[in-house]
Formats: structure tokens, sequence, C-alpha cells
């Protein structure tokens, strides 16, 4: 699979409501050795959201502010939202859908990454 | 949130994709055009990123539509390769990760290197002074 793959993915969760677009995917460095890299890096969750412009901007995660103008002007609220690798259920890379298990109401915004 | 995160974490689009390759002389080797994701064997749901995708192969997984694939399939036949896939680099070969990504080898040893091979053996050196351009 290629993570380009992953991007764009519309994600649903189990009663088919839709939670967004994959904007990015986020990455723990915590696997095992490869090469001379050290610990290799794995998939830990998807970074989704309705706005793809305000993803874009960095607006989509929790620590990212203003400028109050900007954040208006590209129509966000805070949506956007994480979902742990762990709750995937199904990646249809033929139809670009991935469905999760549990609500959508469930999924909180996404950490910065540390 | 970052739920069973013990290492350093990264978003992959912020922290990676188009960022420059470096090789072991400091020299440029292309860009992360896009990433490989690979399964575990003990547990396929665990996904490894185990190597880069550079080149204008790559690039045209993420343009998608016709001149994606357009691009790909001029791609794949301009490297020396029987497979038809994007120039890799293995993740083994990465040093760190900064504003650049830094390898450990040079980018002779690259496939990414190929296409500009290619460019220079068979289109380059035979203008009309190619012979003369300074070192």
């Amino acid at each position: 699979m290629r993570l380009s793959e992953l991007l764009g993915c519309v994600v649903v969760d189990e009663r088919g409501r839709l939670v967004g677009r994959v904007h990015d995917v986020r990455l723990v460095q915590d696997g095992p050795p490869i090469g001379q890299f050290g610990a290799s890096l794995r998939l830990l969750g998807l970074l989704v959201g309705r706005h793809a412009i305000g993803a874009r901007f960095g607006y989509d995660r929790g620590a990212m502010q203003g400028p109050w103008l900007l954040r208006w002007a590209v129509g966000l609220g805070r949506n956007g939202r994480y979902v742990d690798w762990g709750l995937v259920r199904v990646v249809d890379l033929e139809h670009r859908r991935i469905q999760i298990a549990g609500s959508v109401e469930d999924l909180g915004p996404p950490e910065p990454a540390r | 949130m970052n739920r069973g995160a013990a290492g350093r974490v990264l978003d992959a689009g912020l922290k990676l994709l188009d960022r420059q390759l470096i090789d072991s002389q400091g020299m440029l080797a292309g860009k992360v055009d896009d990433l490989e994701l690979t399964p575990s064997q003990d547990d396929p749901q665990r996904l490894y990123v185990t190597a880069i995708l550079a080149g204008p192969g790559a690039l045209a997984g993420r343009l998608g539509g016709r001149l994606g694939h357009l691009l790909e399939r001029t791609a794949n036949r301009l490297r020396d390769s029987p497979q038809d896939r994007p120039a890799r680099v293995p993740f083994g070969v990465v040093k760190q990760l900064n504003s650049a990504v830094d390898l450990w080898v040079a980018k002779e040893e690259l496939e990414t290197d190929r296409l500009e091979q290619w460019a220079r053996q068979t289109i380059i050196a035979k203008l009309p002074g190619a012979g003369d351009a300074p070192q």
C-alpha cells in the first residue's frame, strides 16, 4: 500500500455516517529496527476532516489557533478528527473508502504530534 | 490522541512528503513523493513504512487521473527496471529526518538516480558541445 492511496479516502463510521476525508497520516517510531534508521515508523492513525484547505494550513491540529482572519477565510470550525488505526475495519482502496468501528461522535480532535 | 505511542510521533504529510532527499555526499537525490506501507508479518493490521517512493512515477500516484497515469507509464518506461513501480529508496538507508531527509548512501546507489543517468547518457551527452561543459 502507498501513503497516497490513503490520503483523500472518505472515512465513515460503523453506521455509514461521514467522518471526513483523510488529510494526513500519523506515524510513530516504535517498530522493529529497519536498516541503519533504527526503529521503523508504524502507522498510528488518520487525521480526518472536512476542510482540506484548512488542514493544509494546520488548522485541523489542536495547537493551531490564529491568525483568526485566515482561520475564518478557510471556513473552519474545529472539525478535524483523529482516527486510531486500530479502529479501522475495512480499507476499500478501489472506492477510496475506509470504514471504522464505533461512532463518529466518539472521535476527538487530533493532538499535535510531538 | 496518540494512544499507544512510545516513540517519536510525526505526521507523514506534514513532516515527510515533499521533503528533499540528501545523499551521503550532501548532494540532492530527489524528493519524498510517496511512502510504501507494508503489513507486519505477525499482524497484518500493523503497517510499517518500508520505503520512500520518489520521482515522477511516485508523484503520479498523488496526481491521479489521466495525467497521473500517463506520467507513471512514461516514468516506468524510462527507468532501467523490469518492474512497473516507482523508484524506491529503502527506509533502512535513511540517516535522519530533519527539514530534509538525510541518507547514508550516495545518490548513484539509488534507483532515483537512474532517470537522471538515462537522460545524461541518452540525451545530454549527444548534444553538440556537451563534452565541453566544465566539471
